[in-house]
């Protein structure tokens, strides 16, 4: 029974550790698309604030330094899709995997160019864990929840300061309402433009921490395509949790349960072949997707650039 | 008369042929980032090592995606280039098929299983290495369990995995080794995982065999506290105080007994295995944890080394995983 309550709190240790920095980037991205941006260049974000972070980190050896760093480097990005959606009312599609090469491209070779060809892996120390007193001594779910480094502790901040945001507040009406109906909004004297930018600003601002989890938090060296696909994963979280903070955080930790979930089943030497292993994280999220079928909801102008003079 | 001008003739021309052969350039298609602190860097260094030695010049290919890379080989024919290598297994069969258009050049895969008159794959005896790395693993282990982190289930990658157990077994019977494959050889993060996930389960050294994937599993290791062995390069520098070893894989041995081979006429086309033998597999220096393993273990490793070199030990090549 022990070892059953162990083995159980390892899963959800490794599932907090894995959400976390999906479900940060996620709220990023629902702040965006409620407001009527769809980005679907948060991998680049991401991207850009692991480098930035580690850069800035590695170079001024303050970790505090390098997630705002981290921040920064995804604020950039982020706010050149603002420009290019909002001001130039491009299609945000293409410019959302114009911008996730772009990055790719760019980190590898800034990367380079800082630290050259070679073997030895430029790294730094990494955030400690921060155990909370009292907390992290409950059974099973205290050494998940509250042993862990101070992003995680950030990302339930962000997740209870965003539920009372998007819910409970004007600024959450007006962020849903440029982003259901921006004509309407403009005629109720909301800066439809302004709360656009500003809500690819938080989106920028929480990509580069969820970046900066990976580079700062988890492994302490960047490389090429650090991110390897977890800014799209992030995507397919927002839209199972219907972009509610609480839902993203949610679907985060089921794919994160569920990876290693996977991880310890394959270890025990079940016989089936190891694809079917990876390809579960994925499968479960399929079935929520299904079981959540015809309940999804977009905001009605997502997508959309707003155009003031069109009719 | 006519005899004499008859050999003449063929005299000129048998010149005229090896001095076409004397190639002087070389290029190199890879998977992936030329500088992935790994797989395809140790390619890169093998190749300049390579062109220095002989005197070639060079050309890298990056990020070379699999449905590309017969179009990248036919490229890098058409620009001039004598000797093409394609670094991975899904390089052998674009180089055979591209072989028989350029008859007058080189093309070379490593670690894959075809040939044609003027291609030939080189395999790196990869298992020998990680038959090594199993016993000092098994070895080292106090909780009788240890793990092994795989990139994707492919021959070249599970035939370690597949001698890392033969190994642990030799040392002792009841040890418990744990496998995972990730399925990838960037995802640093799922590296991570799978090694918290050995770790948790009572792991206590850990090897991978996922190239940059991998890094991840040697930091998570570091950061439980556990030993672990690196794999393409010597990788103590990722977690100085628990790298035990590292498998190395030295390409440029490799590279350049592909190129003698072209120099001095002898090549042919052929699936070549380079193991310790040829000094293309061996182990790196224990560094600051020499002190820490016993003195009996290294005699067990050097003695092994010694007998896989003189071939009295030689480890089977198991391609399908077993459970």
């Amino acid at each position: 029974m022990n070892e059953i309550l162990n083995l159980i709190g390892s899963f959800l240790t490794s599932a907090v550790r894995q959400a976390a920095p999906l479900t940060i980037a996620g709220i990023g991205v629902a702040y965006a698309e409620k407001a009527g941006i769809l980005n679907i260049g948060e991998e680049g974000i991401m991207l850009a604030g692991a480098f930035t972070g580690f850069i800035t980190a590695f170079f001024s050896g303050s970790l505090f330094l390098g997630v705002l760093g981290g921040m920064a480097g995804g604020l950039i990005i982020s706010m050149l899709h603002a420009f290019m959606c909002v001001h130039c009312k491009t299609n945000q599609t293409i410019s959302g995997l114009a911008l996730n090469y772009l990055t790719l491209g760019l980190t590898s070779f800034l990367f380079l160019l800082a630290f050259g060809k070679g073997s030895s892996l430029p790294s730094i120390a990494k955030l400690k864990s921060l155990p909370v007193p009292l907390l992290s001594k409950i059974p099973v779910i205290g050494e998940a929840l509250f042993n862990q480094n101070i992003l995680v502790y950030l990302v339930y901040l962000v997740v209870i300061v965003s539920c009372i945001i998007l819910y409970k507040t004007e600024w959450g009406i007006s962020i849903t309402a440029v982003g259901e109906n921006p004509g309407a909004a403009d005629t109720a004297g909301i800066n439809v433009y302004g709360v656009r930018y500003l809500m690819c600003a938080v989106n920028g601002l929480l990509g580069g921490i969820g970046g900066c989890f990976i580079t700062l938090g988890q492994l302490g060296y960047f490389q090429e395509d650090i991110i390897a696909g977890k800014g799209y994963i992030a995507l397919v979280a927002v839209i199972l949790g219907r972009r509610n903070p609480v839902g993203i955080l949610l679907t985060a930790m089921i794919i994160g349960f569920t990876e290693s979930l996977q991880f310890t089943l394959q270890a025990k030497g079940i016989p089936l072949p190891s694809q079917a292993f990876s390809m579960l994280p994925y499968l479960v999220a399929v079935i929520v997707l299904l079981l959540s079928f015809g309940k999804g909801y977009d905001p009605s102008a997502l997508g959309i650039p707003y155009d003031r003079n069109k009719r | 008369m006519k005899k004499i001008l008859a050999i003449a003739l063929v005299l000129v021309l048998a010149c005229c042929v090896m001095a076409q052969a004397e190639p002087t350039s070389m290029a190199l298609s890879v998977s992936g980032p030329a500088n992935d602190q790994g797989w395809n860097a140790v390619a890169v260094a093998g190749l300049e090592a390579t062109a220095a030695k002989f005197g070639l010049t060079t050309t890298i290919i990056e990020n070379v995606g699999i449905a590309d890379s017969e179009a990248v080989y036919r490229q890098l024919a058409v620009e001039g280039y004598d000797i093409i290598i394609g670094h991975g297994y899904q390089y052998g069969e674009p180089a055979v098929a591209v072989s028989e258009e350029f008859p007058d050049k080189y093309f070379f895969a490593t670690e894959s299983d075809c040939f044609s008159e003027n291609g030939a794959s080189y395999v790196m005896a990869c298992e020998q290495g990680a038959y090594i790395m199993g016993l000092l693993c098994a070895s080292m282990s106090e909780s009788k369990i240890i793990g092994v982190i795989g990139g994707f289930e492919q021959p070249s990658i599970t035939k370690e995995l597949e001698a890392y157990k033969l190994a642990a077994a030799a040392v002792d019977p009841e040890i418990q080794v744990l496998s995972i494959y990730i399925n990838s050889f960037t995802d640093t993060n799922l590296g991570y995982e799978a090694a918290m996930a050995l770790i948790n389960q009572g792991a206590d050294v850990v090897y991978q065999v996922a190239n940059q994937a991998g890094n991840g599993a040697l930091k998570a290791c570091e950061e439980k506290g556990v030993y672990c062995c690196g794999n393409s390069y010597d990788q103590n520098s990722i977690a100085p105080d628990y790298v035990l070893s590292s498998t190395i894989y030295n390409m440029d041995q490799v590279m350049i007994t592909a190129v003698s081979s072209i120099m001095d006429g002898t090549f042919e086309g052929g699936v070549y295995n380079l193991g310790m033998d040829k000094n293309v597999v061996e182990i790196a220096p224990y560094h600051a944890l020499d002190e820490k393993i016993p003195q009996e273990v290294k005699d067990l490793i050097n003695d092994s080394i010694a007998k896989i070199i003189s071939g009295e030990l030689e480890i089977p090549v198991i391609s399908t995983p077993t459970k």
